[in-house]
């Protein structure tokens, strides 16, 4: 059961990030002058790549929807968001629908091909730890209020683009590291560490395919996990929620 | 007009640079080297250092030549994290107050003739995911950190500094703002380096340290000279003053030392001198008395320099040394471990005590880690730290090949490219012992040759793994052989069954080294004085052939033509013979006119594929302190050198590489890093590919069959990097497109000829297996940062078979075909996965296209799949037969689905008003009728993934995987199941009409 927890927070974690970055297709490079960037500029680039802090701040929901293909097989996934929230998500294969809610005090999780009958809830440890997800705004744009710190640590290749590398920490230690597109600022890879239950493990997601939406914020397309890309299909912003998609069913 | 042609001419250097700096490492990042370990016989370890706070199950390792290695589950599994950087580890420290601060100081400082030298100190404040380098860059060798347990921000560290010559960068340096800044705090002269340092944990301001001289040249090594001593500070450093009260007449050579943190003042001293010997102290070093100890307690005190008191019983002492003793008394008596647990390497150099668990140790040895649970009685070995030093490695011809190579202090030894389950510990066979070398398949398949230290050579029959020596011996009249430690035992390029070996002459065998036949004078300078070896080792005799000089070193026959032969010495000679040896050339004036300088070692030679004339050779000098990177080629027989340069080198070079195919493509091994040009010399890049970017790479080899490059490091085993033809084919032309789809090879039709092999066996290291199938292989010249990409098969009537996401990096892009059509899809109705959703039959052979997309274009390249003819249990008629089979299969496959999705429909249909459904009887009969034979088709009540519940849909989608992966005739009563099945789905298909129409 544990496996399917995590799988599941892997899915929703990548989820959550996929909001992270955004840059228009047609915007210009950025590195124009001599010189290496500044933290601060990088993550001025990086919040001006994906759409700008006032677009940004416009968005309440999201509904993603998106597939992935395994050895040719399909697997449909739906993401609920609503900011600070509550979100879900939905994963149907082969006739079968499983989910994962997670609210700002509770989550379950539901998966009938693992052969669960009924929603099962995280324990208290497992909803703390993901309740960053709640927050659909960029980390780049709320990571003093939340109390994270950032620090460039230098650059690293990552699909033949030299990065820029950023490390963002939280009180409680957690990290993540994101590689940034020098070009556009966009980010094309993050790795989380995740420590949990004396294991430590990285959870790396890259992106690609960004897409400006006409809510003027740029979203990625294409997220690369380590079972596969999902393509995403459809965004749809600020279109109102059931909020009975937040209480667990069995369906 | 002047302006806008300067303006074009700009222009059209920037796109020339640009052009010339697009290939690098990236380029072809997608290609990742494999590791083959071994973890079987691992490596020499420098340092282990544990977290306190962690119950000691954070550990790291450092290596002589693997870099640094953490765990964080006390040694079940290892990662390495200092990739990115210099692979010879000296020392590490943990600040404990704070653990996510570690320091490295890099340059192993147990200074054997075949150590590594470092680039300084490196600090890491995220537990090693991210590294600083923090000055000290000259010291090349570290031996010890100490960081104060009180104020962290003050760190001490003992560096002996370089081995091979004179320097001001030697001694005790400080830093009081966590490694910012450094002061050198002591120091005696520029041939006395610092060697050991103690802090007494209840004062930081006493410290202790250990002075050592000491040198080696190419021919020879000295331990000891007066700037040797043992001193004591009780002010932090600012002043020193040397303890000598009961210790024996200097002069010194290396002084091994440790005190109690648990008392003090109890210490231990192992001092070399005329008189080497163990000193105890019970008032912290003021006054030592002398104690009589083994052998293994003061043996070869330069090599073994550590000892270690537990931390929290004064009396329990640990001496790892040749092999492991500890002492029970304070060091008055030392016990020998026991061999209980099985052989426990020699040679020890690291030991880490858990403080928490003082029953808990970790050793390191020339070997590998081993840790024990009782105090060091008994030892268990750490079998997943692929850390290996191979000097040479060699490859046969058979398939999967094998891969050969010698080990320092770990033999020689075997192991399959590929095996089923990937390469394990258990497939590596060792076929020669002591510091294996040159390890050398014979032609025949049957045969290994391998040579271990100072010529020591055998020829193993791989049949009965009996070894006998084949080593030249000295004929009348004749002067003593001179044997280099790496000698060279050498096949031949172009006609493998010459075997040649190398003294000062040059021995050449037709018959596999039953007779022998000199074909060379002397090619060394034979220089007397450079062969003074018994002289060697200072205060204490060490002379283990390791100083033999005036000896060949490199023997390279010309892949076209066996009579010319080329020959390279440890004391600067090249010379050639045109004749098969009956008269030979020196041409190392010729080289040292290039500038190469003169006395440097012919470390290897290659003569060109493709021009007899042509060769390649790399020197290197670092052995009088020259760590430049060597690398010559001469055109014309070696009349005249051209230096083949890079601001992209680091560390002194090994070896040189051409490619056969490619004459441009040339890789070069140094001792810190792999790297390759393209445009024959002119422009050089750092192989990264997963491989540690400054490895130590000692050999480099290209298979000619399967195109892979082959890396011998010393330090991180065996690398594979797997068909390196998308390298080898990236020409100009490519690069100046966009996108570029190269050919695919044909592909033959198989699951692989490895098969499965079975879960790895736990607690190893395994290497996987290179991929069995070809990959679409393209080129993008930018990464895809927005627009689609995607590859389809398409089959001979350009219908889409399969749609494959595509990889969008920059450079080469790798996307494997499952050689499969699309699964069929699953319909709703089961708690299971149903795996004929995630498979389809294997397509026939036949013409196929691949088309890639991206964005809005299209590149199109043919593909030809092929019958697997090596496969007897596989006619081309069983294949068809099995096709249609499973094509048969997966129609029924289909037609049950539609069956499911119109019985779910309909059931939808009855329900969709409840009021009417609950009335209605007839509406409830249909529903149960219609739940009956869904049912009946697919298993829809159990709820356990382990409760077999079988109905139609199982049953076909089992029969029809067995057909997927089938790759020998069917039986008959498989045969006969599929019309069993379908039999059953047209009797529920039957009822499920009947209902149908009856509902109209």
């Amino acid at each position: 059961m544990q496996k399917t927890l995590s799988m599941m927070l892997i899915l929703f974690l990548s989820a959550w990030t996929s909001t992270l970055s955004a840059q228009s297709p047609d915007m210009q490079p950025l590195t124009t002058r001599l010189g290496e960037p500044t933290l601060e500029e990088i993550v001025t680039r990086h919040i001006d790549a994906i759409g700008g802090k006032a677009n940004w701040s416009k968005i309440k929901t999201i509904k993603t929807e998106g597939t992935m293909k395994a050895q040719g097989a399909e697997i449909k996934i739906t993401i609920y968001q609503k900011d600070k929230v509550a979100m879900r998500q939905d994963i149907a294969v082969m006739g079968m629908n499983g989910w994962f809610i997670l609210t700002k005090t509770e989550g379950w999780n539901f998966m009938p091909f693992q052969g669960q009958t009924k929603p099962e809830p995280m324990t208290a440890d497992d909803v703390k730890q993901a309740q960053d997800g709640l927050n659909i705004q960029d980390d780049f744009i709320t990571y003093k209020e939340q109390g994270k710190k950032l620090e460039l640590v230098g650059k690293d290749d990552v699909d033949g683009v030299e990065c820029l590398k950023l490390k963002m920490k939280d009180a409680e230690g957690k990290e993540t590291t994101y590689y940034l597109d020098p070009e556009s600022y966009l980010i094309i890879k993050e790795t989380e560490k995740i420590k949990a239950n004396g294991q430590e493990v990285d959870n790396t997601t890259t992106y690609g395919n960004y897409k400006k939406l006409d809510e003027g914020i740029v979203m990625p397309m294409s997220i690369i996990q380590g079972y596969g890309e999902t393509e995403i299909t459809l965004y749809e912003i600020n279109k109102p929620i059931d909020e009975n998609l937040f209480k667990p069913s069995k369906s | 007009m002047k302006k806008i042609i300067l303006g074009l001419l700009c222009v059209a250097l920037s796109q020339t640079l640009f052009a010339q700096q697009k290939i690098n490492a990236s380029t072809f990042g997608v290609l990742e080297a494999r590791c083959l370990g071994p973890g079987t016989m691992s490596g020499r370890i420098s340092a282990i250092e544990g977290v306190n706070k962690d119950e000691g199950k954070t550990i790291y390792v450092g290596t002589a030549g693997g870099g640094v290695w953490k765990s964080t589950n006390a040694g079940a599994s290892y990662k390495s994290i200092f990739d990115k950087y210099c692979q010879s580890i000296g020392a590490i420290a943990i600040d404990q107050k704070n653990p996510s601060t570690i320091y490295v100081g890099t340059g192993e400082s147990n200074m054997r003739n075949s150590v590594s030298i470092g680039n300084g100190m490196y600090k890491s404040t995220d537990e090693g995911a991210n590294w600083k380098m923090i000055g000290l860059d000259s010291t090349e060798h570290i031996s010890k950190i100490v960081v104060d347990p009180v104020n962290p921000n003050t760190i001490y560290v003992a560096a002996p500094g370089p081995l091979w010559s004179d320097s001001k960068h030697r001694g005790l340096y400080k830093s009081v703002n966590g490694g910012e800044t450094w002061e050198k705090i002591f120091y005696i002269d520029e041939k006395t380096g610092c060697a050991d340092l103690l802090m007494d944990p209840n004062n930081p301001s006493v410290i202790f340290i250990s002075m050592w001289e000491f040198r080696r040249t190419p021919f020879s090594f000295n331990s000891g000279g007066n700037g040797s001593g043992l001193y004591k500070s009780t002010d932090g450093g600012k002043t020193f003053r040397e303890l000598k009260n009961g210790l024996p007449q200097k002069p010194f050579g290396r002084i091994a030392m440790t005190l109690a943190p648990s008392d003090p003042k109890q210490m231990l001293a192992i001092v070399e001198s005329a008189n080497t010997g163990l000193f105890i102290s019970s008032d912290g070093g003021e006054t030592w008395n002398a104690q009589s100890a083994t052998m293994n307690v003061t043996a070869r005190p330069f090599y073994f320099s550590t000892i270690a008191f537990d931390p929290k019983d004064p009396n329990r002492v640990y001496r790892p040394a040749f092999s492991f003793a500890y002492s029970s008394d304070g060091g008055h008596s030392f016990t020998e471990a026991s061999s209980d647990g099985g052989w426990v390497h020699s040679d020890m150099h690291a030991i880490w005590i858990n403080p928490a668990h003082t029953n808990i140790i970790y050793v390191g040895t020339d070997g590998g880690v081993y840790s024990s649970m009782d105090r060091g009685v008994t030892w268990q070995f750490q079998h997943s730290l692929p850390v290996g030093q191979f000097y040479h490695v060699a490859y046969d011809l058979k398939e999967p090949y094998n891969v050969y190579g010698g080990l320092q202090d770990n033999g020689s030894w075997m192991a399959p490219s590929a095996a089923p389950g990937g390469i394990g510990n258990g497939n590596w066979s060792r076929v020669g012992g002591g510091d294996g070398f040159w390890t050398v398949p014979d032609i025949d398949g049957q045969t290994v040759y391998a040579e271990y230290q100072g010529g020591n050579m055998t020829r193993t029959n791989l049949q009965n793994m009996k070894g006998v020596n084949i080593q030249p011996q000295r004929t009348i009249n004749e002067e003593k052989l001179r044997w280099n430690w790496n000698t060279p035992i050498v096949t031949g390029a172009k006609n493998p069954k010459n075997l040649y070996v190398g003294a000062q002459y040059l021995f050449h065998s037709t018959d596999q080294g039953r007779n022998w036949k000199r074909i060379s004078p002397d090619l060394t300078t034979n220089d007397k004085n450079k062969q003074q070896q018994e002289e060697s080792g200072g205060l204490s005799a060490d002379n283990t052939s390791a100083e033999n000089h005036c000896t060949i070193f490199t023997i390279a026959e010309s892949p076209l033509n066996e009579k010319i032969i080329w020959v390279g010495t440890d004391d600067g000679n090249l010379q050639y013979t045109l004749n098969g040896g009956a008269s030979w050339k020196n041409v190392s004036a010729q080289v040292a006119l290039s500038g190469v300088a003169k006395q440097a070692w012919v470390s290897s030679i290659q003569p060109s594929h493709f021009d007899e004339r042509t060769v390649y050779a790399t020197f290197e000098n670092h052995m009088y302190g020259d760590h430049q990177t060597y690398l010559a080629m001469s055109q014309d027989m070696g009349a005249t050198w051209k230096r083949l340069n890079s601001d992209q080198f680091t560390g002194f070079a090994h070896k040189i590489c051409e490619d056969f195919e490619n004459k441009k493509l040339l890789f070069l091994g140094t001792e810190m890093g792999l790297f390759a040009t393209l445009d024959g010399g002119d422009n050089w890049f750092r192989m990264k590919n997963g491989i540690a970017e400054y490895a130590l790479v000692r050999d480099i080899q290209i298979h000619p069959k399967t195109h892979d490059l082959i890396l011998g490091t010393h330090g991180r085993g065996i690398y594979i990097l797997d068909d390196i033809r998308a390298i080898r084919n990236l020409k100009k032309e490519v690069l100046d497109q966009d996108v570029f789809l190269f050919p695919t090879p044909d592909i033959t039709l198989s699951n692989g000829k490895l098969g499965w092999g079975g879960p790895e066996v736990s607690g190893g290291w395994g290497a996987g297996n290179p991929a069995e199938i070809p990959a679409i292989t393209y080129y993008l010249k930018e990464r895809l940062s927005s627009g689609k990409a995607s590859i389809e098969i398409l089959d001979a009537q350009q219908k889409v078979l399969q749609t494959i996401p595509a990889t969008v990096r920059k450079g080469i892009n790798k996307v494997y075909w499952n050689l499969r059509g699309t699964p069929p899809r699953v319909a709703a109705g089961s708690i299971k996965m149903e795996g004929a959703g995630f498979t389809a039959p294997m397509v026939l052979p036949g013409n196929y296209t691949i088309r890639l997309k991206v964005k809005d274009k299209e590149y199109t390249s043919p593909l030809t799949c092929v019958h697997d003819a090596g496969n007897k249990d596989l006619s081309m008629a069983d294949r068809k037969l099995v096709y249609d089979k499973a094509m048969q299969l997966q129609q029924l496959f289909n037609q049950i689905n539609d069956a499911i999705d119109t019985i779910n429909a309909e059931q939808r249909l009855l329900k969709m008003d409840t009021i009417v459904f609950n009335k209605n009887k007839k509406m409830k009969a249909d529903y149960a009728a219609l739940q009956k034979i869904k049912a009946a088709l697919v298993a829809s009540t159990k709820t356990s993934i382990f409760a077999d519940e079988e109905r139609i849909r199982e049953k076909v989608s089992a029969l029809y995987g067995n057909f997927c992966s089938m790759e020998a005739k069917p039986n008959s009563m498989q045969l006969e199941a599929i019309e069993v099945l379908n039999k059953e789905f047209i009797e529920q298909q039957e009822k499920l009409n009947q209902i149908l129409e009856e509902r109209k």
